[in-house]
């Protein structure tokens, strides 16, 4: 509190642009949304070192979980906007309203950069008695609640992706939910559950093992890390309306942080997300890289929300309209 | 041969020996304070060791593993705080050795076993990785949640003089471990609409406030006794003392692999399960359970360092964690370029044996680094009350603080603390508690993962139960151990 409190008297005394001259003058704190290990941990753990070696300052990393993110997301809210806290967060944010999870999204915070974004892929268990998605349609019509999907809970991609088949292909499915995409592959793996939409990234090891099998990539264009399998677009060209769809990663400070500032952190960020070796890692684990930021960033936020709020909306597991929050309709 | 090389460039090469020792070292110190946890430790390592190639980085970590895992046992010796939940169970048996003197040979005990425990948990990942963790991933969620079952029902071990009481307890845990955003539906439970609760009770500031607070509490009552002396002259085990308990010790570290290989559970319920494994098998134990049995010592040691091993073999084998450290090594290994996953063994052997290597040395460092200085830590125990006190006291405060960097997180330590005294002077064990916090959320997640599976009827569940051979023996287990005592009571009405 007490160094808040000098932070905001000198920031009232002296220039913004004296305070960017010299930031960062102490340590910044990054704040991980998600657990030690997960995607968004080990992204941020692996962009980060590249970004402070342009910044010329020390970021130290932190995981605060709990409540879907939002415990993390609260925290720098309620921090000052001098950019010394630096919220690491995934797509979540952008369904709190909906989800009744908090009044606070990515609309308060300002994008320092969403560095890349996921492939949601469909896999299932090696001996499901389907191999492609209009064959798992066709079984799933003829077999109603039989087939069990792995979830990882409302809002979660599983429930976006079961909610994109749905509002085309209506289904009947038994949804089992983990605590993650992780435990939920392991639950694959081992025949607790027989289909699994996750990320292609955490997938990929598996399909290369012929542990599980993939259905098809929910996107618009085939990926080199699987040159056989078709994107959906092939088969079922009704999926286009919503692709290309997918979780991300973003680093973000509190809405009104010095422009500067930001102009800095953005610097150093684009710089660490343009590194050969970083994109070596997300390309080994499959991930898009994007590298945006500013409005680019902001355009791409504000489409994601709409598509997905929408898309919930529709399947009915949002306890809130997206109209009350003033979301578009896309 | 390559194999052979791969598991001894830990041992030749001095800087990655060094790296090894100073993990180990590092980690036995992390471990014993209270709130600061390997896990903790080891992701900040990420960053720390970002530019370094993957070996050295592996090495410190395998080092801060092996070692934490056994310190937690320090502090719960000498001042009944465990320094991690794995070492709740051995501070049962252990502070009460602590307390009449013989803290010296508790940890002697301790240690040794710890290590025996260790290299069981590596044999087993060097030798039997693949099939072990193929029957991991046969665990469906109906298993877990007969675990967790089987779990719960050590409440029975756990509670001292009333299994009311024991019950109670156990319950109380279990309802801790609901509080907060629940993970599959994202509802709010027991919230009351206070944001902070939607992260839940933190786990590791209700076990400071429970086992610290509580314990200084109690302690004020004498704090003009003069602390006991400690009697130094026994510390290591004797051999036939080693080899009296090397049954119970291999029983035990059995559990400890398997439990700690199951993706979902650690080294914290293998070691609260192997102590009541300990319980219900000792029969005339030279001291009694919780008065300072060897036995309980020697249970929970060698299952929770059995347990490393077991973490690691389905993170080798399939790329999947077996524990929360595991989770962020895999995180490790992938920031270093390498794919975990179940290519890994396949693509890089001399990656599986290098940790196979790092692990066996860390295991020796530990027993070298254990039975070192036991003399200055057992003054600890000797330290006048109206010292120690104050310094539990903050210890505890800084360990709860240190958990998230939470303030909130203090009050909840201070509060159970406060509610953890008066369940002492009310003859409450706080041991259920804790067991029910740590087993809430298994019981639960995998009691609706289990029912939904089955669209919801249990008939299915039921017939699932009985037509899975893995399942049915945790089944009777369960039945076992709740039939037993009654079974025993009308052998004795009828025989009266």
């Amino acid at each position: 509190m007490k160094r808040t409190a000098i932070a905001a008297l000198l920031g009232l005394g002296i220039a913004g642009s004296a305070m960017a001259q010299s930031y960062p003058a102490k340590e910044i704190q990054g704040v991980i949304q998600w657990g030690a290990g997960g995607s968004t941990d080990v992204v941020m753990r692996a962009v980060t070192p590249h970004a402070e070696a342009v910044l010329g300052g020390k970021v130290v990393m932190q995981n605060v979980t709990g409540g879907v993110g939002a415990i993390a997301l609260n925290r720098v809210a309620d921090g000052a906007a001098d950019g010394y806290t630096l919220l690491m967060g995934a797509e979540n944010p952008l369904l709190y309203k909906v989800m009744g999870l908090g009044q606070k999204d990515y609309s308060d915070f300002t994008p320092i950069n969403i560095i890349a974004r996921g492939i949601p892929i469909i896999v299932a268990r090696p001996d499901a008695p389907f191999n492609t998605f209009p064959e798992m349609i066709a079984y799933i019509k003829a077999n109603p609640r039989a087939v069990k999907f792995g979830s990882t809970g409302p809002g979660g991609l599983p429930s976006v992706i079961t909610a994109m088949i749905n509002a085309k292909q209506p289904i009947q499915v038994t949804a089992v939910p983990y605590d993650g995409d992780g435990p939920a592959l392991t639950a694959l793996m081992g025949g607790a559950i027989d289909v699994m939409p996750a990320v292609l990234g955490a997938a990929i090891e598996n399909i290369r093992a012929g542990r599980m099998k993939p259905i098809a990539i929910m996107d618009v264009a085939p990926n080199a890390a699987l040159p056989n399998v078709k994107p959906i677009v092939e088969t079922n060209p009704e999926f286009r309306q919503y692709l290309p769809w997918g979780p991300f990663f973003g680093v973000f400070v509190k809405k009104g942080t010095p422009a500067d500032i930001v102009a800095k952190l953005q610097a150093a960020y684009n710089a660490g997300a343009k590194n050969a070796d970083f994109q070596k890692l997300m390309d080994n684990r499959g991930f898009l890289m994007m590298n945006i930021a500013g409005k680019e960033a902001d355009d791409f936020l504000a489409k994601w929300q709409s598509t997905t709020t929408w898309l919930l909306q529709d399947a009915g597991v949002t306890k809130a309209s997206p109209a009350q929050f003033n979301i578009p309709k896309p | 041969m390559q194999a052979v090389s791969a598991f001894l460039i830990p041992f030749l090469d001095i800087q990655l020996l060094g790296l090894v020792a100073a993990g180990t070292f590092a980690g036995i110190y992390i471990g014993a304070i209270p709130g600061l946890s390997v896990t903790m430790a080891v992701s900040i390592l990420i960053s720390f060791t970002f530019a370094w190639p993957v070996y050295p980085a592996l090495a410190l970590m395998i080092g801060i593993f092996m070692g934490g895992v056994y310190g937690g046992s320090r502090t719960a010796i000498l001042l009944n705080i465990p320094g991690a939940p794995a070492a709740i169970a051995t501070g049962l048996d252990g502070y009460p050795m602590a307390k009449k003197g013989e803290a010296g040979e508790a940890i002697g005990i301790t240690t040794v076993m710890s290590f025996f425990g260790g290299c069981i948990g590596i044999i087993v990942l060097a030798l039997a990785a693949p099939m072990v963790s193929e029957f991991a991933l046969k665990f469906q969620p109906r298993d877990y949640m007969l675990l967790a079952v089987l779990g719960i029902l050590l409440v029975g071990s756990l509670s001292g003089e009333s299994l009311i009481k024991g019950i109670f307890a156990g319950a109380f845990g279990i309802l801790i471990g609901t509080v907060g955003l629940d993970p599959l539906t994202i509802a709010d439970r027991f919230t009351f609409g206070f944001s902070e609760l939607r992260g839940g009770i933190s786990f590791v500031a209700v076990m400071i406030g429970m086992f610290g607070i509580s314990e200084a509490l109690v302690q004020l009552h004498d704090v003009n006794k003069a602390a006991v002396r400690q009697q130094i002259s026994r510390i290591v085990p004797s051999w036939s003392t080693i080899t009296k308990y090397l049954p119970l010790s291999l029983r035990c570290s059995g559990i400890g692999v398997i439990i700690g290989a199951l993706p979902g559970t650690g080294g914290d319920i293998a070691a609260l399960m192997a102590y009541d494994h300990a319980k219900r098998t000792t029969k005339n134990p030279e001291v009694p359970f919780g008065e300072g049995a060897r036995e309980g010592l020697v249970a929970p040691e060698t299952a929770n360092n059995a347990a490393v091993g077991g973490a690691f073999i389905p993170m080798m084998t399939l790329g999947i964690p077996g524990d929360a450290v595991t989770a962020i090594m895999i995180g490790a290994l992938f920031i270093h370029g390498l794919n975990p996953g179940p290519m890994l063994m396949i693509d890089k052997p001399d990656m599986f044996w290098f940790i196979v290597g790092a692990l066996t040395l860390a295991n020796v460092f530990m027993l070298i680094f254990g039975l070192t200085g036991i003399r200055f830590f057992v003054k600890v125990v000797e330290t006048p009350r109206s010292v120690l006190i104050p310094v539990i006291i903050l210890l505890s405060i800084v360990g709860a603080y240190a958990v998230q960097s939470s303030l909130v997180d203090v009050y909840w330590m201070l509060g159970f603390g406060v509610l953890g005294y008066f369940m002492k002077l009310y003859g409450f064990q706080l041991g259920p508690v804790i067991l029910g916090v740590i087993l809430s959320r298994l019981l639960d997640d995998n009691w609706r993962r289990a029912i939904i599976s089955d669209q919801e009827s249990l008939p299915m569940l039921l017939k699932g139960i009985v037509t899975s051979p893995l399942s049915l023996v945790l089944f009777s287990a369960v039945l076992f151990i709740l039939l037993a005592p009654l079974w025993r009571m009308v052998k004795a009405r009828r025989a009266a």
